[in-house]
Formats: C-alpha cells, structure tokens, sequence
C-alpha cells in the first residue's frame, strides 16, 4: 500500500483545518522570474498585435502557444473533475492544484482572437462550417472557448467559496451581490448539497466543452489550413495528449508545491504520484494508440494529397520537432513510467512530467505551424511541400515569455486563493482511516455519496 | 394568530453525535425535517445526523438552459441559412450534419449559465437561516429548528437534552438568560 501523507489523515475539525494561500513575494528568485517572463510575455503580445496583425504566419507560434495552453492548463481542471466522479480521495491534495489552472488558461481566450482574426476566408478551403456564414468560424470558436473558460472558472470559484467565505458574520456584512458571488454561504446541508451538484455538473460540462474547443481548434486552426489534410483522429488525439500533458503539468506542480510551500507539501507525496502515475501511463499509451491509427490508415490508404499531410507534419516537413515530440512523450515516458518506482514516486513522476510538457511543445510546432505558416491554404491538395517555418528571435522570446506568463498567473491565482481545498480534505480526513489488520495496515475508506 | 408565527432557535454542539442526538430528539418530539436545518464548517455525509434527503432544484437547471440553448442556436443557423439560401452541394438549405456543432455549442452554453444560475438561485433563495453564529465556521455543530410560538418551549428541552454550549433565539443566549436551563 502507498500510504497517503499522515498529515493529510489527521486534519481538525474544530478549529477546522483552513489551508492558506501561497506568500509570494518577488524577493524570492522563483517567483521574480516568474514575474519577469510574464513581463515578458504581455510585451511580446502587445509586439505582436502591433506588429503582426492580420499576419497569418507571424501568428503560427504563438498559435502553437494557444494549443500549448489549451493541452496543459485547459487540460488540467479535468483531474480535479474525474477524481471527485470516481470518488478518489487520493487527489484530495491535487484538485485545486488541477483547478486553479482554470485561471491561467484565461490567456487562451487572449490569444485566440488576434489568430481568428488572422484566419483567411472559409471558403474554397476545406472547414466544418459546410457554408455557415453568421459568424463561423471567428464567433463560434470564441463563443465555444468562452464557454469553456466560464465553466472552468465557475468551477474554481464554486469549489473555493467554503475557504474563503469565512464566518457567517463576514458574509452577512457583505453587499448583496458581493454575498450572492460568495453563496450566501452559511454552511447548511442544503448548501454543501448543491454545491457537491455543481461541482459535478460543471465538471461534466467542462468536459463535454474541453472536447468540442478541440474539435473546433485543431480544425480551424490546423487542418482547414493545410490542403488534403483530412482527420477524423486528430482532434481525439490533440484531446488525448492534451490530458496527458495535463496530469503532466499537475504533478509538476505538485512538486513543486512539495519542495517551495512547507503547508501544501505536507499533504503531497507518493500516493498522488502512484495513482495518477497510472493514469499518466495510460495517457502515454494512448499517445501512441491515436498517432498510429492516423498514419496507418494514411500510409496505407496512400491517397497523395493525405500523404503530402503527413510528410509535412511527421516525415519530411517537420520530422525533426516530430522526431523531439515521440522522444519526450513517449519513448522516454513509456521507458521509465514502467517501473513501478518511477510511478510511485512524486520527485521522479515530476521529472518524467516536466520531459511530456516540453514534448507537448514540439508537438504542437509540427502540426499548427505548417498550416497557419502556410500561403495557399485553399484547394483540397498541396502542389508541393512548403518549406519548415522555424520561429525567429521574436517568436522564440514570444513563446517563452507566453508560457512563463501562463505560469505567472497561476502562482498569482494560487496567492489569491488556497492551494488545497479544506472543505474536501477535512471532509476525507473524516472518512479515511488508517487501521490495523491482521500483520499489517490498511486504509478504510467511507464513501457515503 | 400570534401563536402560528414561528420563530428559530439554535443550538450549538461540540461533538457530531450530540447534534445527531438533538436531531432524534427533535423529530421524537414532532418536528419535521422541514422545520430543522444542520449548519457545519465541513461537509457530513447525507443523513449523518439523522436528517431526511435534503432537495434542492439545481439539476432542472441544466435542462431549462439547454432547452434554452438549443432553441437559440436553432434560430441563429436555420434564420442565417434561410435569410441566404444558397444550396451547397447539393444538400438542403438547412441540413442536420452541418448544423449538429452550432447546436451542440447553443445547448452547452445554455446548459452552462442556467447552472451558474441555478447555483445562485440556490444559495441565495431562501436566504439561509437566520440565526447564525462564528462558532460554526470554527468547527461547532449548528441545529437550527423553526417552531411556533406554543411549540417554542418543546424545541428547546430538546435541544437542551442533547447538551449543547450554546442555545440562542432571536434575543440572544438562553443557556445564561434567566429563568431557563
């Protein structure tokens, strides 16, 4: 048995347990990186929307810093929403770690409209939108990220409201709508019923959302700009990957979490790393699973306008950032996750975690770049291959100041509201116990809902 | 008539198995879970004190706002397809494959606010209780009950019975006040 962290199995009731919000402050070296790459990243942005708009090309990087942010931080939330539908206390300790991610990927919405903006007509090109006019792909792709973020957000907001409400007197000398945006919370049975809903319905709908931004994204951003490029995986796959980078990034930042804050690091350990390890492996897999149905079917099927696709995102084209990409998502990932030590141990997982995040990088490079880059984007077959769009100094300074900004923001967001969730981890302190059986010890666990 | 307004007590408790005792007590003596409201800083598992299935309304929310939802999105493709009926492929002017995501997209964003609403709804209607007191936020167990005036006396031995630190009215503190127990 991996034993959870004995901190996190001997919470107080009364006075109950309340976790605290990160101290940052920019003496520390960390944290004014942070701050100085998010700098650098607002003024990048700005460069680039003086510089560069309408470009299409000049947007391609930082559209790979879009599908970046959506694969890890959108990404991310899910584990906070899967653990609390299969009841896996384990994660108690990590779901608003996953969760505060949702601030961070506001930045996805930042991005995405100047790279919309960006985008040539629809038609005389391959797209979803079958002629639909009022407002595709530009209001439908905002409105569908918009949503996206709004549940994401709600439910950072929903599951913070009991740590943060404090006692009913604050909250009844509040405004009215000050109140209504804290729940009026008071702590009834009625309300922590609702809100256990909410948690559950939101997450599912973040879900269904996370699906549908793909499905969109990875169309209109990728394949409707690449003539003969045609995908019915693909979109699964940026799904996939993306949830793999996901748990990736969580238990990054649980390490992270573990070495720099003394309070949230007394709850994580080696029992989130063995069973998220697992699902990380599986996610490996997968990256595997997706990539090879696609170019099966592809190699196999040798239609030359499908094969001119993918020698420009996997043969010829862009073979070296493939090449970087199935190193660090997979062949290394795969080598190690295997031994059970590697898994079951949270220092070595953030290792393995930190290669699958820098892969996700090069992977997105070789497949929105060609497109966005690419100057004749209509027809239904690419005449040749275009040459490799590598990123100048501006592009490369761009992606790391974006990435160092999103990053920014959550250590910002995790100041602002507690890196654990009290309610949840006083509520499983109560029903988890550790005992003696027989020669050895078990944890039993209730699971009233 | 003054006899059929009710009013509130609560009490608080140390330990949880004293509030599921005051709650036993409180049904023996004839109040109803509708009358009887459980405040706590951590979420107890339903029933934990005895209490009857606690409703709420939120999961009607979702399905009014995807109706909602739908209906918008619906208006929005069949009003832009018809308003320039050109005939792609073949296909008719409002054709089901080509309109399956703009619904999709309507129904979840209907779906999505009418749940942050319902959530808001929810919490703020009715407006909590309306005794209260910090000791709950500090990890004390609140029993809210509402009785009628004539019923005021039975609430109170009840709540009494199960020990509490504290029972309050509307007044204040009736463990110190003159003339109760």
């Amino acid at each position: 048995m991996i034993a959870p962290e004995a901190a996190g199995l001997k919470l107080s009731l009364r006075p109950p347990y309340r976790p605290q919000a990160l101290n940052i402050s920019l003496n520390h070296a960390g944290i004014a990186l942070l701050a100085a790459l998010g700098a650098l990243g607002v003024v990048m942005y700005v460069v680039k929307l003086i510089t560069a708009w309408g470009d299409r090309a000049e947007w391609a990087y930082p559209t790979v810093v879009l599908m970046f942010i959506l694969s890890t931080a959108t990404s991310a939330p899910l584990i906070a929403y899967a653990s609390r539908m299969a009841k896996g206390y384990w994660a108690l300790p990590l779901r608003r770690i996953a969760a505060l991610y949702a601030a961070p990927s506001l930045l996805s919405f930042v991005l995405l409209i100047p790279i919309m903006a960006s985008l040539p007509p629809l038609e005389g090109r391959s797209n979803l939108w079958f002629g639909f006019s009022a407002g595709a792909p530009f209001l439908t792709d905002a409105l569908a990220l918009s949503i996206l973020l709004l549940t994401g957000m709600a439910l950072l907001w929903f599951s913070a409201v009991p740590d943060l409400a404090g006692p009913p007197s604050r909250v009844r000398a509040m405004g009215r709508w000050q109140r209504l945006l804290y729940l009026n919370w008071t702590g009834t049975a009625r309300q922590w019923k609702v809100l256990r809903a909410a948690n559950l319905t939101l997450g599912a709908f973040y879900l269904m959302g996370y699906a549908f931004v793909h499905m969109l994204l990875t169309t209109d951003l990728g394949q409707s700009l690449l003539p003969g490029w045609r995908s019915g995986i693909f979109p699964v796959y940026n799904a996939v990957t993306g949830i793999q980078a996901g748990i990736a990034l969580t238990l990054l930042t649980a390490a992270v979490m573990r070495r720099f804050s003394p309070e949230a690091g007394r709850f994580l350990g080696d029992e989130q790393a063995s069973a998220l390890g697992k699902i990380l492996l599986a996610a490996t897999l997968m990256w595997f699973y997706f990539f090879w149905s696609d170019f099966l079917l592809i190699w196999y099927a040798r239609l030359p306008s499908e094969v001119a696709a993918m020698q420009v995102t996997v043969a010829i084209t862009y073979i070296l950032p493939f090449v970087v990409a199935a190193v660090l998502m997979l062949v290394l990932p795969l080598g190690l996750l295997i031994f059970n030590k590697v898994r079951q141990s949270l220092s070595l997982i953030a290792g393995v975690s930190s290669l699958i995040v820098v892969g996700l990088i090069f992977d997105r490079i070789r497949f929105y770049v060609a497109p966005m880059a690419n100057p004749e984007p209509f027809g239904h077959a690419m005449h040749e291959l275009p040459a490799p769009y590598w990123p100048n100094a501006l592009d490369i300074l761009f992606m790391i100041g974006f990435i160092g900004l999103m990053f920014a923001v959550f250590v910002y967001a995790a100041s602002r509201i507690p890196v654990l969730n009290g309610w949840e981890m006083r509520q499983g302190s109560m029903l988890r116990k550790e005992r003696t059986f027989m020669k050895t010890h078990v944890l039993v666990i209730g699971k009233p809902d | 008539m003054q006899s059929q307004a009710k009013r509130e007590l609560l009490a608080l408790y140390e330990e949880p198995d004293q509030a599921a005792d005051a709650v036993e007590r409180l049904h023996s003596a004839g109040f109803d879970d509708n009358d009887i409201e459980i405040l706590s800083s951590t979420p107890y598992p339903e029933g934990a004190f005895g209490e009857g299935h606690t409703k709420h309304r939120l999961f009607a929310f979702p399905f009014a706002g995807a109706a909602c939802g739908m209906a918008v999105g619906i208006a929005w493709i069949v009003g832009a397809q018809v308003s320039l009926p050109i005939i792609t492929g073949g296909k008719p002017i409002v054709a089901v494959p080509a309109i399956i995501q703009i619904l999709y997209e309507g129904t979840l964003l209907g779906a999505v606010l009418f749940t942050v609403l319902g959530v808001l709804f929810e919490s703020r209607l009715p407006d909590g209780v309306g005794l209260y007191d910090d000791r709950i936020s500090e990890g004390y167990i609140g029993i809210s009950v509402m009785a009628r005036e004539r019923r005021l006396p039975d609430a109170q031995i009840a709540l009494e019975e199960a020990s509490p630190i504290d029972l309050l009215s509307k007044e204040g503190s009736l463990m110190h006040a003159p003339g109760t127990t």
